[in-house]
């Protein structure tokens, strides 16, 4: 099968390969996987709490290319959009941009649901600061 | 296939009433398929799981010497064609009932309840946890054989990724214990005369079994194949 220029710039030249520091309060990580192709991918990303914008992104990917250019375009998608507009951010759109066979679509979902969790882990993260200040401020 | 009939039909030959036996009672030529037979129809079997391999096995040589084309040599063409076809036939059933994982694949895909790579398919979390750790140190073998300057760190890796083989080949007999169990409760379920739905709840529960265990499957071979090459 032969892959889309997109895909191959982004399996050859990955954005933002790498982690950040998980135990950072302002770090959410989403760790997803298709089981039955043996994807797994890692997305994690930095928000700013008070503007709420994210601000760093990183991901790893072990999977095909079409897995690995999915996440590497998503962690350039949502670098400067806030929490709410990432969370908006369609797998039809990554389909499309990266011109995805229908085959390769489940890649797609598998960085929409990695955005998600991330997120959704930033989210747990901060609602739990917010519940115990005292504790957060000590530390 | 071409030649299906519907069930409870007549022979085509002699125009008695036929029941989708794979001969006509009366006549005893070779009938066709009857359509919406199934793999345990074939055999005469129910849609059980739990199966006597041995007698699998002998009612499969059964068939074969039964519905073998050399029988057939002189025989009419259509009679000829009807051998080739459910020999053909009975060899992939005998393949999709004798092992038991490929036999719930089977019950699955023939009620159209088998699904892969749908988006909802989700792999466990805390499996995840383990894969990401083991793609990650089999990337270090991966760069530690490229470089090969340090024996020793090479060796650490290898006897680390071992024991992470042995941990998924545990995860393996787990997930087929599990299978098995379930596997029983749908024979149990048979046997009462359980409904449509609650078939479909437990074929979906061996769906996501039969899931799970291709992943790890797939992990199993990835390791061993990098620690082949190591």
């Amino acid at each position: 099968m032969a892959y889309s220029d997109k895909v191959v710039d982004h399996y050859n030249n990955p954005r933002n390969v790498g982690s950040l520091d998980k135990n950072d309060p302002n770090v959410g990580t989403g760790l997803v996987g298709a089981p039955e192709c043996g994807d797994v991918m890692k997305l994690q990303m930095k928000v700013n709490p008070q503007t709420q914008v994210i601000e760093e992104a990183k991901f790893k990917t072990f999977g095909c290319g079409s897995a690995i250019a999915s996440s590497s375009l998503a962690t350039e998608w949502v670098k400067g959009k806030t929490v709410e507009e990432a969370l908006a951010i369609k797998n039809t759109e990554i389909v499309k941009e990266l011109s995805l066979p229908p085959v390769k679509i489940h890649c797609s979902v598998l960085a929409e649901d990695a955005i998600k969790a991330a997120l959704n882990d930033w989210k747990k993260k901060q609602a739990s600061a917010a519940e115990q200040p005292a504790a957060a401020a000590q530390q | 296939m071409t030649a299906i009939t519907k069930k409870g039909t007549v022979c085509w030959r002699c125009h008695a009433p036929h029941s989708g036996g794979h001969f006509c009672a009366a006549c005893g030529k070779i009938q066709p398929l009857a359509r919406g037979t199934d793999y345990f129809a074939f055999f005469g079997l129910p849609q059980k799981l739990w199966l006597d391999c041995a007698e699998l096995e002998k009612l499969f040589h059964q068939l074969s010497w039964k519905l073998h084309p050399d029988n057939f040599v002189r025989a009419g063409e259509y009679e000829r064609e009807l051998s080739l076809e459910r020999s053909s036939q009975l060899n992939d059933a005998y393949r999709a009932l004798r092992d038991p994982v490929a036999r719930v694949e089977y019950l699955l895909a023939h009620a159209g309840m088998r699904k892969e790579g749908a988006a909802k398919q989700q792999a466990p979390p805390e499996l995840l946890e383990e894969v990401f750790e083991l793609n990650e140190s089999l990337d270090e073998l991966r760069t530690a054989r490229a470089s090969s300057t340090d024996d020793s760190h090479l060796a650490s890796l290898k006897q680390h990724l071992e024991a992470e083989e042995r941990k998924l080949e545990t995860k393996l007999r787990e997930v087929d214990e599990e299978l098995k169990r379930i596997a029983t409760e749908w024979d149990a379920a048979f046997d009462a005369g359980a409904d449509q739905s609650q078939r479909k709840a437990l074929m979906s529960r061996m769906n996501d079994v039969l899931n799970r265990r291709s992943y790890i499957r797939n992990l199993v071979a990835n390791v061993q194949k990098e620690l082949a090459e190591a």
